[in-house]
């Protein structure tokens, strides 16, 4: 890295923009233009449309307003009320009791919806105010919501994946099977804590349920299974080659219409909400993939990824040491952006590197959407903690307090995808053969 | 003048909403050629340039949602430091606002002349459909001057008014999540 005072600049530019709060698309837009003008002699405008243009009418793009569309059309049905009473029965017997129905009612919610918020309020606007009447400590309440709410961003869809593999051409649906065992067990890892708090603590001491019979249970959880049925038809089509990622978002988007028309929750209003709900968050995230997009041809001419894959290489760090140092750089990230732009935002510098040391670009994709999950429940900016804010009315530091021990068992999980990436790498190599287009 | 200001406000903002409908129906366009297209493999045929359609619509929606997504506060970006600012907050609102106008009308100015460069040459599309690049791109075109008609709406009301029209709603934010 000889040209040292251009970088500096550069580099400058992009945390005077991002910290000054320009909205981060344009950001990154921004920062591009100066490294071409700083780093290359051509016409930055045209070398800007035309990258622009052609990450914006990718077609693997599709994929995202779909699923974000699905989800958007669940959140509006009943699904929110169905997801504790269908859950309630079957899990008051564990020990821990209803506490488990945030985990496993997020785990269900994540499995239609790629957004931790909207799991977040899907899940905790029906079982916040169900287990406080029974009695459950409130700050488990919150933890268990924080942490299992992040589960959105794992496990397929995921909103995340998709933006990491639109920017390192990668395969989705490789990357949505990579991520439904590290979400298994991470949901597993968030149950066993709370069997084990509830045995440990001396003020546990919930209002136990009344005894129901099978039919009872099979009843009260007839709305649950509905949708059980259209994830199996979602990722199970991915799996067996059936469908690309687009073409199950597209399955989904019919099958969440018809749920909701099936519950009677589909009127014209709730239709055109979830379509423009969709239409915004589906711009935000555009309009950052097309900042970045121009981003990583700038940040080529610079040099800087190449430099740093080099200095990395020199350095001789072990995987171990790579992945631990990116791992603290992503957290710190985390305290100020969100998961989606710190991944666009550092991919073009950290893939050459990731190559370089040989490590997979699949599993990579499940390592950092751990940490950047993280990242949601660690102030100052933590989306998972604003949501809970809004919907509780705590304090901040009450909420983040609550949410530390599901901050130590996300750091466990990447210990564990460290020592056995099979959990990660697994399930995609033995995805049978993917349709032609 | 107050007539006027307020005609103005109410016809910006349903031309901010107009482009959200017409990102929607994008969506539904997406949705349709992905549908038929699945249905057509399943039957042993074959929709050409179907994948290249769904991939303008993909841009449509997103160039024509964009004005109305800032209008609506979905667009990201890290306010800590404007929290900060307290009652200067005014003033770091022009700053990202003033940005905000100076790339966007980059962006459109280099999108119509994008466009214009595709339809004086001929330009068609590589893939099957071999569509004129030009027709899919002058969507990108009306989006990106949406865009930066929006922030200068927003910048000029900052100015004059000490805040922006844009929602600031952290659950909407947060969607991304």
């Amino acid at each position: 890295m000889e040209q040292f005072a251009p970088i500096a600049i550069f580099l400058f530019v992009l945390f005077l923009l991002l910290g000054s709060g320009v909205w981060v698309g344009l950001s990154l837009l921004g920062v591009a233009w100066v490294g071409m003008e700083l780093f290359t002699s051509r016409p930055a405008g045209d070398a800007m449309l035309t990258v622009v243009w052609r990450s914006a009418s990718s077609w693997t793009l599709t994929a995202l307003p779909l699923f974000i569309w699905m989800g958007e059309i669940l959140y509006r049905t009943r699904l929110s009320e169905d997801m504790f009473k269908g859950l309630a029965p079957w899990l008051a017997r564990l020990p821990g009791g209803l506490m488990h129905t945030n985990i496993v009612g997020s785990t269900i919610f994540a499995a239609v919806s790629g957004s931790s918020a909207a799991t977040l309020t899907t899940v905790g606007k029906m079982s916040i105010p169900e287990l406080r009447r029974r009695g459950y400590p409130e700050e488990m309440i919150i933890g268990t919501l924080a942490g299992a709410a992040t589960l959105g961003l794992m496990i397929p869809p995921s909103l995340t994946l998709i933006v990491y593999g639109v920017t390192i051409n990668e395969s989705i649906t490789k990357l949505f099977m990579a991520g439904v065992f590290p979400g298994l067990v991470l949901a597993a890892m968030f149950m066993a804590y709370v069997m084990v708090y509830s045995k440990l603590s001396k003020t546990w001491n919930p209002t136990p349920e009344p005894p129901m019979t099978f039919g009872q249970k099979l009843a009260n959880s007839r709305f649950l299974l509905p949708v059980v049925a259209l994830i199996g038809v979602v990722i199970g089509s991915m799996y067996l080659g059936l469908a690309t990622a687009t073409e199950a978002a597209a399955l989904g988007v019919i099958g969440a219409l018809v749920l909701a028309a099936g519950q009677g929750s589909l009127t014209w209003a709730t239709f055109r909400e979830s379509l423009l709900g969709a239409v915004r968050t589906s711009a935000m995230i555009a309009l950052i993939l097309a900042g970045a997009s121009f981003l990583s041809l700038s940040m080529g001419f610079t040099g800087l990824p190449r430099g740093l894959a080099d200095f990395i290489q020199s350095m001789e760090l072990t995987k171990l040491q790579l992945l631990m140092a990116l791992l603290v750089f992503y957290i710190i990230l985390g305290c100020f952006l969100d998961g989606i732009s710190s991944v666009v935002l550092t991919m073009a510098v950290v893939e050459p590197m990731i190559r370089a040391a040989g490590i997979d670009l699949i599993w990579f994709g499940i390592f950092i959407v751990v940490v950047v999950e993280m990242a949601q429940i660690t102030p100052p900016i933590g989306f998972n903690l604003f949501v809970l804010q809004g919907m509780t009315r705590h304090e901040m530091p009450f909420i983040a307090k609550a949410a530390i021990p599901m901050f130590l068992i996300m750091v466990v999980m990447v210990f564990v995808l460290i020592a056995f990436p099979e959990i990660a790498t697994w399930l995609p190599e033995n995805i049978r053969q993917r349709p032609a287009t | 003048m107050g007539q006027i200001t307020r005609t103005l406000r109410r016809g910006l903002d349903a031309l901010y909403l107009t482009g959200g409908y017409v990102s929607a129906l994008f969506l539904l366009a997406i949705l349709s050629l992905i549908v038929l297209q699945m249905a057509a493999r399943w039957t042993g045929m074959v929709v050409p340039g179907a994948a290249d359609y769904a991939g303008y619509c993909m841009a449509g929606a997103s160039f024509m949602g964009f004005a109305y997504a800032l209008n609506e506060g979905a667009h990201i970006r890290v306010a800590l430091m404007l929290q900060f600012m307290g009652r200067y907050r005014r003033w770091g609102e022009v700053w990202c606002f003033g940005v905000g106008t100076v790339a966007t009308v980059w962006l459109f100015w280099y999108a119509q002349k994008g466009a214009r460069t595709s339809f004086r040459f001929g330009d068609i599309s590589q893939g099957q459909d071999a569509t004129p690049l030009w027709i899919p791109q002058s969507v990108m075109v009306v989006g990106a001057a949406l865009l930066a008609i929006c922030f200068i709406d927003n910048l000029v009301r900052v100015l004059f008014t000490g805040t922006s029209g844009v929602k600031a709603d952290i659950s909407d934010h947060a969607q991304s999540e």
